[in-house]
């Protein structure tokens, strides 16, 4: 395989390397936009869904966690991008349930509305592989170092 | 915004992803034809922002002005990083960071498109 790094030169339990630079790539780009959609909201029109506008912040601050956690080396960032992930996961559960039970208090104001139907269900699917990733990582992490 | 610009650059990032798409499949990490494609696009991105910024100051009004010129920064912006990124470490997986890239910035032009869509504007 021409893909792999030399051995040795991967970090025990590496996360952001191979295909977890592609996952890190995904969550950067839901970083950015589910922070600036909700800068947006909120600097505009925070009066008209406050809660979901709230959330919409909430979840770009946890994309952002999510990202510098895979993309940082070392156990703090680890559990940093478990934590993460998983709050991802919940939200994107409980904010897509509510979503189709109470579609008035929960408009397409959101990344995790609709299960992230909005945006091709990336949202459901992107905490999945992450935990997927990090599970991974975390088990065979001897293996890559040696 | 120019409409036709806008429909050739929403092709060339398709065309972008699956390059990038392809190279990963053939365990091809990226090299100069990968940059010089993500620069042709991202020279025709430029081209866009200022026709369009250029436009908007002139007095035409997308749907949300703020939002659109937001949209317009980020257009040029995410290429290059996730060039950078992909180039950081020359994997094959480095195509696919490619591809996230040009998907990304597909999306953020037919935002732009709908955007100014709403103007009735062409």
């Amino acid at each position: 395989m021409v893909d792999e790094p030399p051995s040795g030169v991967v970090p025990r339990g590496a996360t952001a390397t191979g295909p977890g630079r592609v996952l890190i790539a995904v969550y950067a780009v839901f970083a950015l936009s589910a922070t600036a959609r909700a800068a947006v909201q909120l600097a505009t029109r925070f009066h008209q869904a406050p809660l979901a506008y709230l959330l919409s912040a909430f979840s770009g601050v946890v994309y952002i966690l999510a990202t510098v956690g895979l993309a940082r080396t070392g156990q703090r960032a680890r559990r940093l991008a478990w934590t993460a992930v998983l709050i991802e996961l919940a939200g994107v559960l409980v904010v897509g349930a509510l979503s189709l039970a109470d579609p008035v208090a929960f408009p397409q104001a959101t990344v995790w509305s609709g299960f992230g139907a909005g945006y091709g269900w990336v949202p459901l699917v992107l905490p999945v592989l992450g935990l997927l990733w990090l599970f991974r990582t975390g088990r065979t992490g001897p293996e890559q170092a040696g | 915004m120019i409409h036709p610009l806008a429909y050739v650059l929403v092709g060339s990032t398709v065309a972008l992803a699956l390059f990038g798409l392809v190279s990963t499949v053939l365990a091809d990490p990226p090299g100069p034809a990968h940059v010089r494609a993500t620069g042709a696009v991202e020279a025709l991105l430029v081209l866009q922002a200022l026709l369009a910024a250029a436009r908007v100051y002139g007095g035409e009004r997308p749907a949300e002005v703020s939002t659109f010129l937001i949209y317009l920064l980020v257009s040029v912006c995410v290429l290059p990083i996730g060039l950078q990124f992909a180039r950081a470490e020359p994997t094959r997986w480095g195509g696919a960071v490619i591809a996230v890239a040009a998907v990304a910035v597909g999306t953020v032009v037919l935002r732009l498109l709908s955007l100014w869509g709403a103007t009735g504007g062409g």
